[in-house]
């Protein structure tokens, strides 16, 4: 019994490797496994052992019975995917989804408070239907002064514009906070100025300040060169010029090397090799004095950054207009 | 402002290159936005003298020349038939680029090369006044009268070398906006010295104070006028140096009384005018208020409506012109002048600027005088104009000035803590470093203590009137890049993070549902505006009627952008924005509080409900799919704090519309954009389109969630389909089988709703999931079962509703 147990494990091992297809497995079944077949047949004859062998040879008969479901069950998994696999047309495309995408300028002015808000600044918002007062008189530009010029405005009522910079929010934080403040405050802005490929009535700022005891010039500039290496990249090359604003003095425009040519001068850069990216200084003391703050006790400083002018160098877009259209085909490329 | 390199040398000697100046410049605030070096048209053009011409050997036609060029002789084969020897010519030499080629037809620049004329050498060319750009005569050679040695550059033997700078003067230095003003820059940085013009006046015959009169009687307006006569003036053109410096600047020379004006406005920065003195009434110069003189023609043929308080410089009975803005044609000088008498003034700068945008009329000079001009400049550039006037047409110019200057301007003095000004700027510069620095700019400093200095700026630094004007003065002249960076630790406490947003909640979601954000202009038409509720907060100067309200809701202007996406075939749009609306909360907009702002989710939505596939058959959007989009939202936002009721309302945008209930609050709608609306834009598909206020959202944000353990038990689900009158609305049977449920039903999901043959005329089936669950056993079936028989005994008596076997 035991060498007929030895022969059908043999022959049954000796199949294995050609078990390929569906009809060597269905014979292979036939052959050993089925009611009629060599396994089921050796356990009919387990009846004429005698009791005193029973347990060992249906142990050993189990075992074969074991063995050989084993056999077949793996060469049949192996038959059934890939038969399956052969079915499926791989090439057909994925059942496309909806696909999202952020605004460019949202984007920018994530990645701006990203950064700003690593440096310990936080955010504020201020309105954009906003007084001539903090618009314009709280930040030193009175009636009658030609740096009003510096901004074309658009009035609602006689003292009542859309806001030209994000500066006013400035004044409207300090009014309710003690120092220190530090905080950044994005926004909508707009210009009367025609609407060319560089402007469009409406535009993104993102501005600044700190105002604490100690606050330096040095600070304002450690701290910009800190953001542009994290936004431009380290390798930038920067400098600070002197510049004017109203409400800051000293007063500084923040360039950096064209990263269009390297600093060796393009259409872009207007042949300088600079870009400017942000106008800056130290908050005029008269502003300070207006929000109840001692300018003898405090400092500090502010800047303000232009988003789509950002945008459109960093991204080589050559028009503003294409940032409001909307247009899909533009929206879907970043 | 326009400034010319060899005129700004009359006042500084510099010899930086065109680009370290414009550098150097920029640097202390003088932007240098771009420059033009004439001198590099002519580069590798040099005077030549043309020492000997012999025939060529093969060519009729043809000189063989030699042509000292001051480091050699050239031989250069001319084609001219005016050569001759001893001329003194224009030669381009070997590499030189000739401005207009003369067998090119549209004139092309061409490249001088070394070339052989029928087998003869020939380095470079003898020019004709077309080929250099400087006159139309073509057919010979330009013979120069230079007396230029041979081997001087072109452009200097011509006097076409000057760099022409565009500088961008920020409004607070009016001082810079004059060749002296920029020079006086220059000099601080190469620590050079400033030349101020000479005036070496021949007075005769009799007094000026005679022949005219100047009285002020609004002082306040003007503190100072000063005048000079002069006589036997001829009005004629004015010689080429000068016309040429002021074309460069960027005037157009008119004669030479008008041209020296504006010589001397551009060389020292102070606006002048000319009167025709025979023109004044009474010869005399009264400068008051307009008063009741009500209209007034200016030199530019205008008529110009006048307000009481703009200030008018007057004769005895009548305007003759608006002070510091523009003379009038009453006393013009014309070419009949032979008198005339010359204002230098000093003007209040808030008074110009006032009367300048009332009449909507800006000059170089109301620019200037409302910026701040230096009232001590006024007697020299008077004195300076009389001078130039006398050297171009020879005229008398008469004793005596007449000044005009009855209270004097007091400098400010200004006390200077050095201390202060290292705490103010990061830095550690030696006091008397800086006292160095404010000498520079022309400062009077004197000590007061050991720790404080005296500073009495320049006149005409009118920006300086306070201590950090100072310390802006010292970084300057120090320079911002000495100064070195430093940063402190940004750790502070006290200072607030910025608070989440449920904004930028809604905002990933969204994107990531496959939702395109887009940011719309807030400005559009009225018409457009006004579609999104009442009157619009309108632009009282806008650039065009496309810009001029603010939206009132954010739908109108994106149906703008479905239209041009969809004119360009972008026909699937699913688009979001988050921005804001403006609406007046009172009739008069008398203050920032009459305004509110709220900011607004925006989502629509045209084209297919999913992406075509290769199985899935393409099926336009409905309103039901926009409703499940605005469901995830809120579900993610604020769990289940919301539903949905039809909006009744008479809204103006859409139809078979939803409104939003958020925490018991309307929080916006959605809905199907009118087809009469919709076609207003050009949109010829449906279009779904809703707005959600984000303050409400934001009110209902659930951000501080509890947990909830997990069930414990299986649920039992069981289905049920009813046949319904085709009126009824799903929900009133969906609110039925909740309550009749009670609290073991987890979920209700209406599987399949179908009206067809087999429901009958009139009627449709809605098949609904249902799941129980209790929290505390396994539920049986005939606990269930109960549920179910009391829901369908409800339905049937409630709703009219048959349960379909
Ligand atoms: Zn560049």
């Amino acid at each position: 019994m035991n060498d007929r147990i030895e022969q059908v494990r043999a022959a049954a091992r000796a199949e294995a490797a050609s078990l390929t297809n569906a009809d060597a497995l269905e014979r292979f079944r036939l052959s050993f496994l089925a009611r009629k077949g060599s396994v089921a047949d050796l356990f009919d004859q387990l009846r004429h052992v005698t009791a005193a062998d029973k347990p060992a040879v249906g142990k050993a008969l189990n075992e074969l019975r074991t063995e050989v479901q084993g056999i077949y069950d793996g060469a049949k998994e192996k038959v059934d995917s890939s038969a399956q696999r052969t079915s499926i047309d791989l090439t057909l495309p994925g059942r496309p989804l909806f696909a999202g995408s952020r605004h460019l300028v949202s984007q920018t002015l994530e990645e701006f408070q990203r950064v700003f808000v690593s440096m310990g600044f936080d955010i504020v918002e201020g309105p954009e239907v906003e007084s001539d007062y903090y618009n314009f008189e709280a930040l030193n530009f009175p009636p009658d002064h030609p740096a009003r010029d510096m901004q074309d405005t658009f009035f609602v009522s006689p003292s009542v514009l859309l806001r030209t910079h994000t500066t006013p929010v400035q004044v409207r934080i300090m009014e309710k906070r003690k120092p220190p403040v530090r905080a950044i405050m994005p926004g909508r802005v707009y210009r009367n100025e025609a609407v060319s490929a560089r402007s469009l009535v409406q535009f993104h700022q993102v501005d600044g300040v700190y105002v604490d005891k100690g606050v330096t010039f040095a600070e304002l500039k450690g701290t910009l060169v800190a953001f542009a290496k994290r936004y431009y990249g380290s390798s930038i090359k920067y400098r600070f010029r002197a510049s004017y604003f109203p409400f800051t003095e000293p007063s500084a425009e923040m360039d950096i090397t064209c990263y269009l040519c390297a600093g060796k001068g393009c259409r872009v850069c207007k042949h300088s090799g600079w870009l400017e990216i942000v106008g800056s200084g130290m908050v005029h003391p008269n502003i300070l004095k207006r929000v109840g703050y001692d300018p003898e006790e405090v400092s500090g400083y502010a800047f303000g950054f232009g988003v789509e002018r950002t945008v459109l160098l960093r991204h080589g877009i050559d028009d503003i207009r294409l940032l409001y259209e909307n247009d899909v085909r533009f929206l879907e490329q970043f | 402002m326009k400034i010319v390199s060899s005129w700004l040398k009359d006042f500084v000697d510099v010899e930086w290159t065109p680009q370290q100046f414009s550098d150097d410049l920029t640097m202390v605030g003088l932007e240098v936005e771009s420059y033009e070096d004439l001198a590099a048209t002519y580069d590798k053009f040099v005077v030549g003298k043309v020492v000997s011409c012999e025939k060529h050997p093969k060519a009729d036609r043809l000189t063989v020349c030699r042509v000292d060029v001051g480091s050699e002789e050239l031989q250069i084969v001319c084609g001219a038939p005016n050569v001759a020897p001893g001329q003194t010519v224009p030669v381009g030499l070997v590499g030189a680029t000739v401005p207009h080629g003369q067998h090119d037809p549209d004139g092309k620049p061409f490249v001088l090369g070394k070339v052989k004329l029928r087998g003869v050498d020939s380095s470079g060319m003898i020019c004709s006044a077309k080929e250099l750009g400087l006159g139309t005569d073509g057919d010979g050679i330009m013979v120069l009268t230079t007396d230029a040695r041979p081997g001087t550059p072109l452009a200097i033997a011509l006097q076409r070398n000057d760099v022409v700078y565009e500088i961008g003067i920020t409004p607070n230095r009016p001082d810079c906006l004059s060749h002296l003003g920029v020079a006086r820059e220059v000099a601080i940085q190469t620590g050079g010295e400033v030349r101020r013009p000479a005036i070496t006046l021949k007075e005769s015959g009799e007094p000026a104070a005679k022949l005219a009169s100047i009285e002020i009687r609004d002082a306040d307006l003007c503190p100072r006028y000063c005048g000079r006569v002069l006589s036997d003036v001829r009005v004629i053109p004015s010689p080429e140096w000068l016309q040429r410096r002021l074309e460069l600047a960027g005037v157009r020379p008119i004669n030479a009384v008008v041209d020296a004006t504006n010589y001397v406005m551009f060389e020292l920065g102070h606006p002048l005018h000319a009167f025709d003195l025979d023109r004044l009434d009474g010869h005399a110069i009264v400068v008051r208020r307009a008063g009741p003189d009500a209209e007034f023609t200016t030199l530019d043929g205008r008529s110009r409506q006048l307000r009481p308080d703009m200030l008018m410089i007057c004769d005895r009975s009548r305007p003759v012109a608006i002070g510091g803005v523009m003379g009038g044609e009453n006393s013009e000088v014309s070419e009949t002048t032979t008198r005339l008498l010359i204002e230098g003034a000093y003007f209040l700068p808030s008074n110009i600027r006032r009367t300048a945008r009332t009449l909507g009329l800006s000059t170089e000079a109301s620019y200037r005088f409302e910026r701040g001009a230096d009232p001590e400049m006024a007697k020299l550039a008077v004195e300076r104009t009389a001078q130039l006037i006398q050297e171009l047409t020879a005229a008398t110019v008469h004793p005596g000035l007449i000044d005009v200057y009855p209270k004097g301007m007091e400098a400010s003095r200004i006390r200077f803590r050095p201390r202060r000004a290292n705490e103010i700027l990061g830095t550690n510069i030696e006091p008397s470093a800086m006292r160095s620095y404010l000498g520079r700019l022309g400062a009077h400093v004197t000590a007061n203590g050991e720790e404080e200095l005296v500073v009495v700026p320049p006149s005409f630094r009118v920006d300086i009137s306070e201590e950090i004007d100072l310390i802006e003065e010292v970084a300057r002249v120090h320079g911002y890049n000495n100064i070195e960076t430093q940063t402190r630790s940004a750790i502070d406490f006290s200072i607030p993070t910025a608070p989440a947003r449920v904004a930028d909640e809604a905002r990933s979601h969204l994107i990531g549902a496959g939702w395109r954000e887009i940011m719309a202009i807030s400005l559009q038409p009225e018409t457009v505006a006004s579609l999104g509720g009442p009157a619009p907060i309108k632009v009282l100067n806008p650039v065009s009627a496309e810009m001029q309200a603010l939206r009132t809701s954010m739908i109108p202007g994106t149906l703008d952008i479905v239209r041009l996406n969809l004119h360009r075939g972008n026909k699937d749009l699913r688009l979001f924005e988050i921005g804001k609306v403006y609406r007046r909360s009172s009739e008069n907009l008398a203050s920032v509080e009459d305004v509110v702002e709220e900011d607004r989710l925006m989502m629509a939505w045209a084209g297919v409900a999913a992406p075509v596939a290769f199985d899935r058959p393409s099926r336009e959007v409905d309103l039901m799919d926009l409703r499940g989009e605005v469901d995830a939202l809120l579900r993610r936002v604020c769990l289940d704090k919301y539903r949905f009721l039809p909006y009744r309302a008479d809204n103006t945008l859409t139809e078979s519309a939803l409104s939003l209930e958020i925490n018991g609050t309307y929080g916006g709608w959605f809905g199907e954009v009118r087809r009469d609306i919709a076609k207003r834009f050009e949109i010829e598909v449906p279009i779904f389109v809703g707005e959600i206020a984000l303050p409400v959202l934001e009110q209902a944000w659930t951000r501080d969630r509890t947990f909830r353990p997990l069930p414990r038990f299986p649920h039992v689900v069981r289905d049920l389909a009813f046949v319904v009158e085709r009126t009824m609305p799903q929900g009133d049977l969906e609110d039925l089988i909740r309550l009749t449920a009670g609290p073991l039903l987890e979920s209700l999901v209406l599987f399949d709703a179908y009206q067809g043959a087999q429901t009958g005329g009139g009627r449709r089936s809605l098949a609904y999931s249902l799941a129980f669950r209790s929290p505390d056993h396994t539920l049986t079936d005939a606990e269930v079962d109960a549920h179910i028989r009391a829901i369908v005994d409800r339905a049937r008596s409630v709703c009219g509703a048959e349960l379909r076997s």
